[in-house]
C-alpha cells in the first residue's frame, strides 16, 4: 500500500500483466460494457451519448443491465451514504477486471454537496477510481474523450484500480466503516 | 371561498384565517384542534391531503405542523397550521382521517423529531439509514460539523483567488 503524505492512496500505473492478460485486456477493451450507477445529475448525460448523435457504440461500449456481466461501473454524480453502500454491493459483484469511472466533481470532493449531512465527500476513499471525468455535468463530447482515454489505459495495463481494491481490501474496508458504519443493507424491503 | 371561510370561521373558531393567494386560505389553529380541524375539512370535501410538513422556529422555541389539503370539487386549498412545543413536540396522528399520513408523519418524525402517538410507523426510519445525531432538518443541526467528522475530503491545493491578489486573503 502507498499512500501520500495527505494519506492518499497512490495507484500504482506499472505495467505487469504477462502476455495472456495482455490479450484478453486487447479484447476486452475493444468492447466494454457498461454498468450506469444513476446516482445524480449525471444520468441524463448519458442517453445523448448513447443514442444517434454521439453514438458511443463506435467506441464498442455498451450498457449492460447487472453488474455480474459489466466490465465498467459509471458513478454519475454525488453518492449519499445510502447510495454509497449499494454501490459497495454492486462493485463487489462485478467480476474482475473491473473498473470505475467518476462523473463531475461531486465524486471528487463532494462538489456542491460539500457540507450535505447525507452525502460523501471524495469516493476514492471507498473504492478505487480509475479515471474521472471533470465537469458540473460533463458534456457527451467529454464522457467519449473519457471513455476513449480508458480504452488506452485498458490496453496500456494501467487501470488497476481493481487490483489496489484487492491488495488494499482493508484500508478501503476501514474507511467505508468509518464513514457509513455498517456496509449491509437492513430496510423494510431487505427483511 | 366566501362561504368556506365564513364556514371556516365559525366552526372551527381559528386563531387566524387569511388569503395568501388566488383560491388559497391559510388556517391557524390551536394544536390540540388540529385533529378535528382535518375530521371537519374533509367531510366539507377537502379530501386530499397534498402534504404534511413541519417548520422549526428556534428562536420561539416553537414548531409548527404545516397540513395542506385540497378540494376538488372547488378546487380550493386550505393550509392549516398550529404551533407546538419545541422541547417535546407531540401532535396527535392523522392517519385514522387520512391513511396516506402515514408516510409523511414518518417523514416529520425523522427530520423533525416530532412524535405521533397513534402512528406505529412513525418511529421508523424513511429515508435515512443508521442516523445517530439530532433529526437533520432541526435549526440547531450542524450540517457541516457532521460531514467533517464522518466524511474525509480531499485537501485543497492552492487557492487561485488569493493568488492573484483577490478578495480571499
Amino acid at each position: 500500500m502507498v499512500l501520500d503524505k495527505k494519506d492518499n492512496m497512490v495507484l500504482d500505473k506499472k505495467d505487469d500483466r504477462n502476455v495472456w492478460e495482455k490479450i484478453g485486456d486487447y479484447f476486452s477493451a475493444n468492447s466494454i460494457w457498461m454498468k450506469w450507477y444513476c446516482t445524480g445529475c449525471g444520468a441524463i448525460e448519458m442517453p445523448p451519448t448513447m443514442t444517434s448523435r454521439f453514438d458511443m457504440e463506435r467506441l464498442g461500449l455498451g450498457p449492460m443491465a447487472t453488474p455480474r456481466q459489466a466490465d465498467v461501473l459509471l458513478i454519475t454524480g454525488y453518492l449519499s451514504t445510502k447510495t454509497l453502500r449499494r454501490v459497495i454491493y454492486s462493485y463487489e459483484q462485478m467480476n474482475s477486471p473491473r473498473f470505475i469511472i467518476a462523473f463531475g466533481s461531486c465524486t471528487i470532493n463532494g462538489g456542491i454537496y460539500y457540507d450535505s449531512y447525507a452525502t460523501i465527500g471524495r469516493l476514492d476513499k471507498y473504492l478505487p477510481v480509475d479515471l474521472y471525468i471533470s465537469g458540473c455535468m460533463p458534456r457527451p463530447e467529454t464522457i467519449m474523450n473519457g471513455f476513449s482515454g480508458l480504452i488506452e489505459m485498458i490496453k496500456k495495463g494501467e487501470a488497476k484500480g481493481w487490483k489496489h481494491y484487492q491488495d488494499n481490501y482493508e484500508w478501503y474496508k476501514k474507511n467505508q466503516l468509518d464513514s457509513l458504519g455498517k456496509i449491509i443493507v437492513e430496510d423494510e424491503f431487505h427483511e | 371561498m366566501n362561504k368556506i371561510i365564513n364556514e371556516i370561521q365559525t366552526t372551527l373558531e381559528p386563531l387566524t384565517i387569511e388569503t395568501p393567494a388566488f383560491r388559497q386560505i391559510a388556517v391557524v389553529v390551536k394544536p390540540d384542534a388540529i385533529h378535528n380541524s382535518l375530521a371537519y375539512l374533509r367531510q366539507k370535501g377537502f379530501t386530499q391531503l397534498s402534504i404534511v410538513t413541519c417548520i422549526d422556529w428556534i428562536k420561539d422555541s416553537e414548531m409548527e405542523m404545516v397540513y395542506v389539503l385540497f378540494n376538488w370539487t372547488e378546487g380550493i386549498h386550505i393550509q392549516l397550521r398550529a404551533r407546538i412545543d419545541r422541547e417535546k413536540p407531540v401532535m396527535v396522528t392523522s392517519t385514522d382521517i387520512f391513511p396516506g399520513a402515514r408516510y409523511y408523519e414518518r417523514e416529520v418524525h425523522e427530520f423533525f423529531g416530532v412524535e405521533f402517538p397513534g402512528n406505529e410507523d412513525a418511529a421508523k426510519p424513511l429515508l435515512l439509514e443508521l442516523w445517530d445525531d439530532l433529526p437533520p432538518l432541526r435549526k440547531d443541526f450542524d450540517s457541516q460539523a457532521y460531514s467533517d467528522s464522518k466524511f474525509p475530503m480531499r485537501e485543497r491545493g492552492n487557492e487561485f483567488v488569493s493568488e492573484i491578489g483577490g478578495q480571499n486573503k
